[in-house]
């Protein structure tokens, strides 16, 4: 093997010593979307635990320009720096806003969908792992069904299901929206380039790992990814206008408990009494699949 | 007032430790308790601090604490990274958390504790060792200090700690009855805690502070310098490495070659290298590669993928390519010592060139015409044909090895003139049917001997009908023989295909070629018939349980009895030795040295100590030659320790892996193979040779696939000068993700130092 | 009397109607909310977020005509709230492009966490607010809205003219950038924003020579010299970051002084930020008033010589110097009465809590009167009937025309 070949960062974007939890995913997706946004771009960031990953004063991880701004409007700030940046001649800098979910399911969702709707020329990152995980991992409109959060505690379990973020996005009729997993980096990277070179308003939701949030062993933060995505619980796909394709078909009929087992924010589920639920779970997610198979197919 | 000061990471549970020991306080002497943290924004692993004021009367303080009666670390490597000493008060205390006794801090002139509290913790399944959580154990250590009941301590975590609150107790017990340090209650610290607050001592002109002439302020809220300032690695607790474990493909080699390194050479092109890899442990590469049953491939962890990897192709390709090159240059002789090996099998030349290689006058004594034991008479052309197996024997005397063809000899009439003698004269003589009529059957291994030495072909003439008895290489090699013969050879064999020991591509090409085999078939008695004739009476068998070896048993079918009537029953069930080279007196032949009555310095190697393929032969000539160069310089010699745990699939990341077709050697099917003794097999060639060494896993071994770079979250993981893989450890929060991910068990977690 | 006040007051005399005084300007007759508009056409804002809300809206349409008609080089977005119109002019900001926009009330309120973040991360801008109430619905003047932000770290100006909204959009611009802190320019619901009125309309050679170009600040992105924006900012350094702010908010007050006085040089209209009327040794009341009751007040007290009136233009940074220079000259037993278009929530109005700080340490008679809230009319009389409670046993509050 020519093991050079196999660096899938050639030229690392970012400083080492990001404040981030271990086994994080933020810290991670960072990693590789700077290496191939490069430093012509300037990120927006509401709060999320980027803010904090991201370095305090006088510390910055990023070899870019990095706007941090209010939790409920990033899009908003990022249609500001990208006007400004088009007026001066920059149309080739590319605006990336960085997001969690809570910023983007939840309190940002007006703006996001204001800017979604405008077509603004933007890349909007989402990291969803699923819950406000800066705050001390409350519940947010993300947070998987049956997971335990601060604010859904022991047996007050989360018991509605989250949104359905892709399905909002392509309600926009977008050109680009896309989902990746980081323990599919190839199909990652791809889509971050492809967005990266789309006009318009572009967005990727990544299934992010968070061991505290998720009470994961940070080791397993990449395995217990690829699950999500080879139990169908993360499907991996693109939306391009009203156009759906999967990128990734799992070979084998792996059953959500397989993933969901790994991570502690489920135990509760395989109680007998709530057993059930990990059924609902599987239910929901083959229903899920069917939809985008239908979908693709149109 | 009583100050606390704690010292933790990020998720050990200081916070809660605190805030449960105000309580405890609280409750005992109704003390006025203030237990808060110093919150920071790091994150699990990360450095942090929590304070704790106790007194009696209203605690009018609600900053830091900056000097502490008492300081309390939790975790020991803090000690390095941390000044969690500073402004301790002068007859202050500490309670660490370690393993070493409480003098290594008598230089800080303080009452010391310690308490091994990750320990305890972790054995009572209290975090992990990434995070041990050791809150429960640091609190029963506290109140030994203060000497508060373990009854009210134990009351308290039962109260306050949600999961696992009975080894959380347990933990605080075991710690109470652990700690190191000063007897008794800590007087110092009980004073302060009953201390009264000093009333009106101070005087307003005395108050003196530097008032600064300029503050700088900051213009506005925007940076710029590296994060790379910001060292995380202090927020590490497991310490991930790069290591080389041994691939089964290796370990399984019973020459012991480093198949994993040459199939990496051949990768690269460098196929010198490779030959010569191949080289240190086994000089019959071609060989080899043609005949070995091929452990390495078996135990191939690519097996659970797809297939092993086609490994004797590639060292066959090697072999063969090194033949071109130019020959070898003689070996220096720098010893005085002589050594003679009886027998030119792959043992006795191994063991011959081994001492040859360290600088000893060797000699090889052979009975035979030919030189090469068994792979010259038990393997047929087909499968080996002569020139490469003289090509490998000539490199071997190219080296300096002197073989003496035609010399029957023993150990003693050798005596005298050598200072060690190696006995390596094989197993060639067929064993025994033990049935009536034994005598009308041929031996297999004698039959293929004759036939390729002197061309006999024992009268059989085309057509003739052979029933050979047997499952295993020689059934088989004497099946392919007989066919080439133009004679109609049929296996008979008791258990079924999937207990056949012969080489399973070998049964594939003689089924191929048109053998017969008949499983679950066994002989029971043999008798003339007729004037050429042998009546041959099988019994059909069915596979029973398993047996002590694990194979299942085959048990005769009652009243089965069936008689063939055949022009010839060859038997090939196994062999055994001669034992002449030994000498007279009986004795049972083992690897290494021989205790005989004579006192001669005698060793053993080969199929007549134990294996019977090429490869455990030449394993066993590479050790016996070790043990005689030990024992001629007098050296103790003790064999190898064993190794660090194979890689076994359990340690393979098959996610990394994508299935890819095998390549297979080319073979040459002859339209008619009567009189045909060409080699069947045709190896493969560079291309096919370079493609099938792709599909190696690399076991055990960094190849450099860029997983723990790819998926590092803490960009800690870098390439260096020598273009390896390394760890900044600076960096590193050691996640673990790095070792996780590995394909191929090339990385591993060790504990820091600290926590050791 | 009465009558004959009033009728005065809305009599225009000079500087209005003298053309000769300001050359480079062509006379119009236009509402506030337009004045306010070709102000930001003049001082070419580049980027113009921009959503709607009564009794601005006519500002952004108005925007949104020239850009759309090629008068205003800018780039104008309808953005989805008023929370995301200024999160947007954030953006701008710090991607160094001159930003105006206009909002009113609850769109104010809305914005006010992003207001915070914009002052601290030393911004320049320049925001209109046409003042209004939220909730109970009331659109109606009211200076409650920009008087509750008045902590948010922000410049704050009230205009009483449309001239003076349009002349204040254009030094605030200078302002703004000069000491990196943003300004909101107040004007009054309907009484401005929806009154048609003369205005001399400088042309835009005029403008241009005044205010220069923006220029990159601190604050601003350079794509050469990346940097993190309002990051995580420790407690060992947060006060650092208030200390300079502090520092540059208490020059805020001469150099307004300064550029009033230059805009005068340039334009032929000196400003200043107060403004002293009749304030004497023989005044015995000064009535304090912001924005569009100041203009009834100058009518009402030419009738009454022992009237005095402070206007202030500059309300945040509070213009403590100014005031204390204008009231030096009355004498010990001089009434000060604050008219209050607002409700905090408190025993007194904004105005009265600002002179009570500005003149800690003097001796003044002072009396707060809560009138004209909510859109509540102030004519003259009600300002009559201010005069007379001042001197007829004043509470230390006092509610007019609420019976």
């Amino acid at each position: 093997m020519k093991p050079a070949l196999e660096f899938l960062i050639k030229d690392e974007k970012v400083y080492s010593g990001a404040l981030s939890c271990r086994g994080c995913g933020w810290s991670l997706l960072v990693r590789h979307l700077a290496s191939i946004l490069g430093e012509d771009t300037v990120y927006v960031a509401p709060a999320s635990c980027f803010s904090i990953i991201s370095g305090p004063y006088p510390l910055q991880e990023l070899k870019a320009n990095l706007v941090h701004t209010v939790f409920a409007a990033a899009p908003a700030t990022a249609t500001g720096v990208r006007a400004a940046l088009d007026r001066q001649g920059k149309k080739d800098t590319t605006v990336v806003i960085l997001a969690g979910d809570g910023g983007t399911f939840d309190i940002g969702l007006q703006a996001l969908s204001g800017a979604a709707a405008r077509n603004e020329n933007i890349l909007y990152i989402v990291n969803n792992n699923g819950a406000y995980m800066n705050t001390g991992i409350q519940s947010s409109t993300a947070t998987p069904y049956g997971a335990v959060t601060t604010t859904n505690p022991g047996a007050g379990f989360k018991r509605v299901w989250p949104k359905d973020l892709m399905g909002i996005i392509a309600a926009h009729n977008l050109p680009y929206a896309a989902t990746a997993s980081l323990a599919f980096l190839d199909d990652l990277r791809k889509k971050v380039e492809k967005a990266k070179h789309t006009q318009g308003f572009r967005l990727l939701m990544i299934d992010g790992p968070c061991p505290p949030g998720h009470k994961t062993d940070p080791a397993m933060s990449i395995h217990i990814g690829r699950l999500a995505v080879e139990t169908r619980l993360f499907p991996l796909f693109e939306i391009e206008r009203q156009h759906y394709t999967i990128n990734y078909r799992p070979v084998k009929n792996i059953p959500v408990e397989e993933c969901m087992k790994h991570q502690g924010r489920f135990k509760q589920l395989f109680q007998p009494e709530n057993r059930h639920m990990i059924e609902e779970v599987q239910a929901h997610t083959d229903q899920y699949w069917l939809r985008l198979e239908m979908l693709e197919g149109m | 007032m009583l100050e606390i000061r704690g010292h933790a990471r990020g998720g050990q549970g200081m916070v809660t430790a605190f805030e449960i020991l105000a309580k405890i306080f609280s409750k005992l002497g109704n003390f006025q308790v203030q237990a808060f943290p110093a919150f920071g924004v790091e994150r699990t692993g990360a450095p942090i601090q929590a304070f704790l004021r106790v007194a009696k009367k209203e605690i009018l303080n609600r900053s830091n604490i900056y000097q502490p009666n008492l300081v309390v670390v939790f975790d020991e490597s803090l000690l390095e990274q941390v000044p969690v000493f500073d402004g301790l008060r002068e007859s202050g205390a500490v309670l660490i958390n370690t393993e070493r006794p409480v003098e290594a801090f008598a230089g800080l002139n303080r009452a010391a504790y310690t308490v091994p509290a990750t320990r305890l913790s972790t054995d009572l399944g209290l975090g992990s060792k990434s995070l041990p959580i050791v809150n429960a154990a640091m609190i029963g250590a506290l109140a030994r200090i203060f000497e508060v009941s373990l009854e009210i301590v134990q009351q308290a975590i039962k109260e306050n700690v949600p999961a696992k609150p009975e080894a959380n107790m347990e933990a605080a017990a075991q710690a109470l009855r652990s700690v190191s340090g000063p007897n008794g209650r800590n007087q110092y610290l009980i004073e302060a805690l009953h201390a009264k607050p000093a009333r009106a001592t101070k005087k307003l002109e005395d108050l003196d502070f530097d008032i600064p002439a300029e503050i700088t302020g900051l213009e506005a809220p925007s940076w710029s310098e590296p994060l790379s300032k910001n060292k995380t690695g202090n927020w590490r607790m497991i310490t991930p490495t790069y290591d080389v474990r041994p691939a089964p493909c290796n370990s399984s080699c019973p020459a012991g070659t480093d198949v994993r390194g040459f199939v990496r050479l051949t990768s690269e092109k460098r196929f010198d290298e490779a030959y010569e890899l191949i080289n240190r442990f086994n000089p019959f590469p071609s060989i080899c590669g043609r005949v070995c049953p091929n452990f390495c491939e078996q135990n191939c962890n690519r097996n659970e993928l797809d297939r092993g990897l086609n490994i004797g192709a590639i060292e066959r390709f090697l072999g063969d390519r090194a033949a071109a090159a130019a020959g070898e240059e003689p070996a220096e002789v720098r010893h005085e010592e002589r050594v003679a090996i009886i027998g030119s099998g792959p043992a006795g030349l191994t063991a011959a060139l081994r001492l040859c290689e360290k600088g000893y006058a060797t000699t090889v004594f052979e009975a035979l015409p030919y030189a090469g034991g068994m792979m010259r008479t038990g393997i047929p052309r087909f499968r080996l044909p002569d020139e490469v197996l003289g090509r490998e024997i000539q490199r071997i005397e190219q080296r300096g090895v002197k073989i003496e063809l035609n010399k029957k000899v023993s150990v003693e009439s050798l005596a005298g003139r050598f200072e060690a003698i190696i006995t390596a004269t094989g197993s060639h003589i067929g064993s025994p049917l033990r049935i009536e009529g034994e005598e009308f059957a041929r031996d297999g291994i004698n039959f293929l001997r004759e036939f390729k030495l002197d061309h006999d072909t024992d009268g059989l003439h085309k057509g003739q009908e052979v029933a050979i008895i047997g499952g295993g290489n020689t059934a088989i090699d004497v099946a392919r023989t007989l066919l080439r013969l133009g004679a109609v050879p049929t296996i008979y064999y008791r258990r079924t295909i999937r207990e056949m020991p012969a080489i399973p591509q070998e049964v594939k090409e003689a089924l191929l070629e048109g053998v017969r085999i008949e499983f679950l078939s066994a002989p029971v008695a043999l008798a003339p018939a007729g004037p050429a004739k042998v009546a041959l009476t099988l019994i059909k068998m069915e596979m029973g349980e398993p047996d002590q070896s694990g194979r299942r048993r085959p048990i005769p079918v009652p009243g089965s009895e069936q008689i063939i009537l055949v022009d010839r029953v060859i038997k090939a069930i196994g062999q055994r030795s001669d034992l002449f080279a030994l000498g007279p007196q009986p004795v049972e032949p083992k690897q290494g040295y021989i205790e005989l009555e004579s006192g001669a310095s005698v060793f053993c190697a080969g199929d007549m100590a134990w294996g019977g393929t090429v490869a455990e032969a030449i394993g066993s000539g590479n050790k016996v030659a070790e043990e005689v160069h030990a024992y001629l310089r007098g050296q103790p010699y003790h064999e190898e320790e064993t190794l660090p745990e194979v890689v076994l699939p359990k340690d393979i990341n098959y996610s990394y892996y994508l299935p890819m077709a095998r390549h297979y050697n080319k073979l040459h099917h002859a339209r008619s193979l009567a009189g045909d003794f060409s080699e069947v097999s045709k190896g493969m060639d560079e291309e096919e040779v370079v493609a099938e060494t792709a599909r190696c896993l690399h076991c055990g071994e960094c190849f450099s696939c860029g997983n723990c770079y790819n998926f590092c979250p803490d960009a800690a993981i870098h390439v260096d000068e020598e273009g390896r893989l390394r760890i900044d450890y600076d960096y590193c929060k050691g996640c673990g993700i790095c070792v996780q991910e590995c394909p191929c068990s090339a990385m591993q977690f060790q504990l820091t130092e600290a926590v050791l | 009397m009465k009558k004959e006040n009033s009728q005065n007051s809305i009599t225009l005399e000079e500087p209005f109607l003298d053309s000769p005084r300001y050359p480079r300007h062509v006379q119009m007759v236009m509402k506030g909310n337009y004045a306010a508009a070709e102000a930001a056409r003049l001082c070419r804002a580049g980027f113009i977020p921009a959503y709607p809300i009564t009794p601005q809206t006519t500002i952004v349409e108005r925007l949104s005509e020239l850009v759309s008609e090629g008068k205003l080089d800018a780039t104008y977005i309808n953005m989805d709230s008023e929370h995301s119109v200024f999160a947007a002019a954030m953006g701008a900001a710090i991607g160094g492009e001159r930003v105006f926009t206009a909002t009113a009330g609850q769109g104010l309120f809305y914005a006010h966490e992003v207001l915070q973040a914009i002052a601290h991360f030393r911004l320049p801008m320049v925001v209109c607010n046409v003042g209004r109430p939220s909730i109970p619905w009331n659109i109606w003047s009211d200076q409650s809205d920009s008087l509750s932000q008045r902590d948010t770290g922000w410049i704050q100006f009230y205009g009483e003219s449309s001239q003076e909204v349009l002349d204040t959009i254009i030094q605030a611009y200078m302002l703004t950038e000069r000491v990196q802190i943003p300004v909101l320019v107040v004007l009054d619901a309907f009484y401005q924003s929806h009154t048609s009125e003369n205005i001399w309309m400088p042309d835009q050679n005029l403008a241009d020579r005044f205010l220069p170009p923006i220029q990159a600040g601190p604050m601003s992105i350079d794509m050469k010299q990346p940097k993190s924006f309002g990051g995580l900012l420790p407690p060992e350094y947060y006060n650092k970051m208030n200390y300079s702010f502090w520092k540059a908010m208490n020059q805020v007050e001469a150099i307004a002084e300064e550029i009033g006085i230059d805009f005068g040089a340039h334009f032929g209209r000196p400003y200043t930020n107060v403004e002293a009327v009749n304030i004497g040794p023989k005044t015995r009341l000064v009535l304090v008033t912001l924005s569009s009751i100041t203009s009834t007040v100058r009518g009402v007290i030419r009738s009454y010589p022992e009237i005095g009136l402070l206007k202030l233009r500059l309300f945040k940074p509070f213009p403590r110097e100014a005031v204390r220079r204008a009231l030096a000259p009355l004498s010990q037993d001089a009434i000060i009465a604050t008219v209050e278009r607002n409700f905090l929530g408190d025993r007194e109005g904004a105005i009265m809590q600002e002179m009570k700080r500005a003149l800690y340490g003097l001796d003044y008679k002072m009396y707060d009167f809560f009138a004209g809230a909510g859109g509540k009319d102030v004519p003259p009389e009600t300002i009559e009937k201010i005069i007379h409670r001042a001197f007829q046993h004043p509470e230390e509050a006092n509610w007019v025309d609420v019976d």
